[in-house]
């Protein structure tokens, strides 16, 4: 755990799949990337063709934040709302999300903490799914197609490009 | 239910506990052949989990790739953006 950027995905208990990555930097410049949308739209996109264009934020408690992602080879879109519980920056961020396709089975409480480590910065995503049923049943999904096909793709550019 | 108890240092109702929490779980299926109740593993659902946090991190991993970039662009330029407030 002690390897800089090595970044890990859990399932923990009934009803939480938690996330924790270190980054190189200083905290307030990590919750900064993460809370402004200037900053978040340029790195929040992917797989491959996916990019954020629209990304309001209203950070206070209570406020509402909407991302929508949009592909660019294919033309779809995928819209999420938040809204903000707690706001205690640069340690503390609890909102929910909910996808316009809701894909989580009702919605996600996402507890977000950055801890200074030194140099570094430690953060903890935990996601609270609704029920163990909710947080099964995404554990049971593959990660929707679109995904796996993009990573296919990337799989073929690199093997072209290795073979010129 | 004698015979999984042989390999671990668990008594019959400890390892009888653990295995209803598989079952229950779906983990383990459970049928019956006169005094027995052979115990199976259902390997699908622990692959399913497993493949889906795979999948997850190598998506995260490459956000989180994208994210350590702007951290050391933000870090070398002095960018308004990237204020204190």
């Amino acid at each position: 755990m002690s390897h800089s950027r090595t970044i890990t995905v859990t399932a923990r208990g009934d009803r939480e799949l938690v996330i924790t990555r270190r980054f190189n930097a200083p905290r307030q410049m990590v919750f900064d990337a993460h809370t402004r949308p200037e900053l978040i739209k340029r790195w929040m996109t992917g797989p491959e063709n996916w990019t954020l264009p629209v990304c309001e934020i209203d950070l206070r408690a209570g406020g509402k934040g909407r991302y929508v992602w949009h592909n660019t080879e294919n033309g779809a879109d995928m819209g999420m709302t938040a809204t903000y519980r707690e706001i205690d920056a640069p340690h503390r961020i609890v909102h929910e999300e909910m996808f316009d396709e809701d894909w989580t089975g009702g919605g996600t409480e996402i507890i977000t903490t950055f801890e200074d480590d030194g140099e570094t910065t430690r953060m903890e995503m935990v996601i609270r799914c609704k029920s163990k049923e909710a947080r099964d049943n995404i554990l049971k999904s593959p990660m929707s197609d679109g995904m796996e096909q993009g990573y296919a793709r990337l799989d073929r550019q690199l093997a072209e490009r290795r073979a010129a | 239910m004698m015979e999984l108890t042989e390999p671990f240092d668990l008594s019959q109702p400890a390892i009888s506990k653990h295995i209803k929490v598989l079952e229950k779980a779906g983990l383990v299926s459970r049928s019956r052949d006169a005094q027995r109740r052979p115990c199976k593993l259902e390997a699908r659902p622990l692959g399913e989990a497993i493949d889906f946090l795979e999948q997850y991190r190598r998506f995260l991993e490459v956000r989180y790739a994208k994210l350590d970039a702007l951290l050391e662009t933000l870090k070398t330029v002095n960018d308004p953006t990237a204020g204190t407030g």
